[in-house]
């Protein structure tokens, strides 16, 4: 038997929901890693870009997919494509740029040129070498299997049995995107941050949900007040500085109350209400964009409520502050995390000026928040390959089996202070997938029960 | 054998090079300050109303290459004035700035100045930079780039009134950006 089979074979111990137990081993072994690649990054519906990266016929924007790298290119009729930046003569890459406008894309290593429909269209010396015995119609570039957007929101799956988007994203999923979709006019801002930290990209997904960390992770961003500030409480108790003192912890109005949801194929969105963020911000303004009717409507009720963070799984994070964040695994222990940022177009000067500061101020490598986040992963990920180490459990026991779930609208929610619902729902999730069920397995698997 | 000199240039002046061993010496200090984890001190090297740039750089083809730096307004790394980076400073100065506590250890080095009169009491100082940062136990990042400064003479000390990094990477192969540059 083989170490990947023992461990598929483990799976109910790898990640248990009664015990609010994971084991550390999911976070370095490169047998889950490759099993993942297959299981979960060839078969899912992976987020490629936003429409407005690409407006004019020819521009094209290179993402990954698992450990493969796709072409979203704009086509002659407004239509999006993507297919594999890989020749079908020799395999070299048919663009090495990141983004930009073509009219086709040239092979450098023998000249084959193909469309921006990905159809090969030229092959140098056709006649001399091939005698003209070569039919360039059987060898365009590898499309994805299914290509659809939600919004603006570009998606693809290398699976051609996958749901359509709609289904696969249900309704927390789209609800998810509608948060962004629904605050204006949105395009991407030109730039996409990119940067590597050592870290197993479920560590930054499960970060995601985790309302229990900013108040220590973050301390010194609420200290000079880069962020909204807690009121002047601070937590009884808990932590002592390396020289024995208290710390005084900032108490979280988050800690009041959370509204999570979990959904089929492994989605969800955990986070404060709407009304603490009101509350930090002093008042309702910022947040104008939630309150139009239409808005409101959309959302639904559970919805207008909730503040963030949505998590579209495996690995497409959507902040409460207009950006899409995409962390894509390179290896067990590294991953390359992408920032797409957004803003409303028809919003004013100042305002856009406002925004696009918070977004680079608040995440990214520089950001005033994430710079923490990612020592903490790093570490994470690190004391996962110690021998001895990599045997303690990682734990998520907040309210463990204690929270009922409120099926409405299609969403599964758990209202309740904060808790690690959300990162258990994401762990289960991503057990279902490793054992490659089909898709009503899959969904039936990752179908809330009545607690967690 | 013999050693043929160049003459001096007779087109440089005194004053030109006076100038240049100025600014050489302004950046050599910067980079102590910085180096040496006086942020304090680092921070009264600017001028109130400095614009602190970092953009987004990105693979472009050559035929595209001049669009591969974003531009203030697009998304950038860093992108502050004076209250931002006071504020950065601020944060490593709390000692629950955890990123860079245990404090990284770095080596800036300056090198390729090149200075020209901007008008006025301005002056555009190129340079180039390479920032080696270790952390913790065997952590290594290394950063190399250009810098374009306009420095300003305000009651005869030099100020940096605006200052533009461009990096050499696109995807950055580091975990944060919690140094200066």
């Amino acid at each position: 038997m083989s170490a990947a089979n023992s461990l598929v074979d483990q799976l109910d111990d790898l990640v248990s929901l009664e015990r609010g137990e994971i084991d550390r081993r999911i976070f370095s072994d490169e047998e889950i890693f490759d099993l993942e690649m297959k299981y979960i990054f060839g078969r899912a519906w992976l987020f490629l870009c936003h429409e407005t990266q690409i407006p004019k016929r020819g521009d094209f924007f290179e993402a990954p997919m698992g450990r493969d790298n796709v072409l979203v290119v704009r086509q002659k009729d407004g239509s999006i494509r993507a297919f594999l930046n890989t020749c079908s003569h020799r395999g070299n890459a048919v663009c090495r740029a990141e983004e930009g406008n073509v009219k086709n894309f040239m092979c450098t290593y023998h000249g084959w040129t193909f469309g921006l429909d990905g159809e090969l269209v030229g092959v140098p010396g056709k006649s001399i070498f091939y005698k003209d015995k070569l039919d360039l119609s059987k060898h365009p570039l590898r499309k994805v299997a299914q290509l659809e957007t939600y919004r603006g929101f570009v998606f693809a799956t290398f699976d051609e049995t996958a749901p359509s988007l709609e289904d696969f994203l249900g309704p927390t999923g789209r609800l998810s995107l509608d948060l962004l979709a629904e605050r204006g006019d949105m395009e991407v801002i030109p730039g996409i941050q990119k940067f590597v930290v050592n870290t197993n990209w479920k560590f930054t997904v499960d970060n995601v949900f985790d309302y229990y960390h900013p108040q220590i992770t973050h301390m010194s961003a609420f200290a000079v007040g880069a962020i909204p500030s807690p009121p002047d409480e601070f937590v009884e108790g808990g932590a002592l500085t390396d020289e024995g003192n208290r710390l005084e912890v900032p108490f979280l109005p988050t800690d009041l109350h959370n509204i999570v949801m979990i959904s089929e194929y492994g989605h969800a969105i955990s986070g404060p209400e709407q009304a603490v963020l009101e509350k930090d911000y002093g008042s309702q303004e910022p947040f104008a964009w939630r309150y139009t009717p239409g808005t409101q409507e959309k959302l639904g009720r559970y919805g207008s409520r909730v503040a963030g963070h949505p998590h579209i799984f495996p690995t497409t994070w959507l902040t409460a502050g207009g950006q899409l964040s995409l962390r894509i695994p390179r290896s067990p222990g590294v991953t390359e995390i992408w920032w797409y940022s957004f803003r409303d177009r028809n919003a004013s000067g100042e305002q856009q000026a406002a925004e696009l500061s918070g977004h680079i101020h608040y995440f990214g490598p520089a950001g005033l928040l994430e710079q923490e986040d990612g020592e903490n992963w790093a570490q994470s990920t690190l004391q996962t390959r110690g021998g001895v180490s990599r045997e303690v459990p990682q734990l998520l026991k907040m309210g463990l089996q204690t929270s009922k779930i409120i099926k409405e609208d299609g969403l599964a929610v758990i209202e309740a202070p904060i808790n690690e619902h959300a990162q258990l729902w994401t762990y289960h999730s991503w057990r279902e997938w490793l054992r490659n069920p089909t898709w009503e397995e899959l969904r039936a698997r990752t179908t809330p029960g009545d607690y967690i | 054998m013999t050693l043929e000199t160049t003459p001096v240039d007779p087109d440089v002046e005194v004053r030109d090079v006076l100038r240049q061993y100025e600014i050489e010496q302004f950046y050599y200090k910067e980079a102590a300050l910085l180096d040496g984890h006086r942020y304090d001190e680092w921070i009264k090297l600017f001028a109130d109303d400095v614009h602190y740039f970092m953009p987004i750089r990105r693979t472009m083809t050559r035929r595209q290459i001049g669009r591969e730096f974003t531009q203030p307004g697009e998304m950038a790394y860093f992108d502050e004035n004076k209250q931002q980076l006071q504020t950065r400073v601020d944060k490593l100065s709390t000692g629950t700035a955890w990123a860079e506590d245990p404090p990284s250890r770095t080596r800036h080095l300056i090198t390729n100045i090149r200075v020209e009169d901007a008008g006025g009491f301005e002056l555009l100082a190129h340079s180039n930079f390479h920032l080696y940062r270790t952390r913790l136990k065997s952590e290594i990042d290394e950063w190399v780039g250009r810098r374009e400064d306009v420095l300003r003479r305000v009651d005869g000390q030099l100020k940096i009134a605006k200052r533009f990094v461009y990096l050499d990477q696109t995807i950055l192969q580091s975990a944060n950006l919690s140094n200066f540059f």
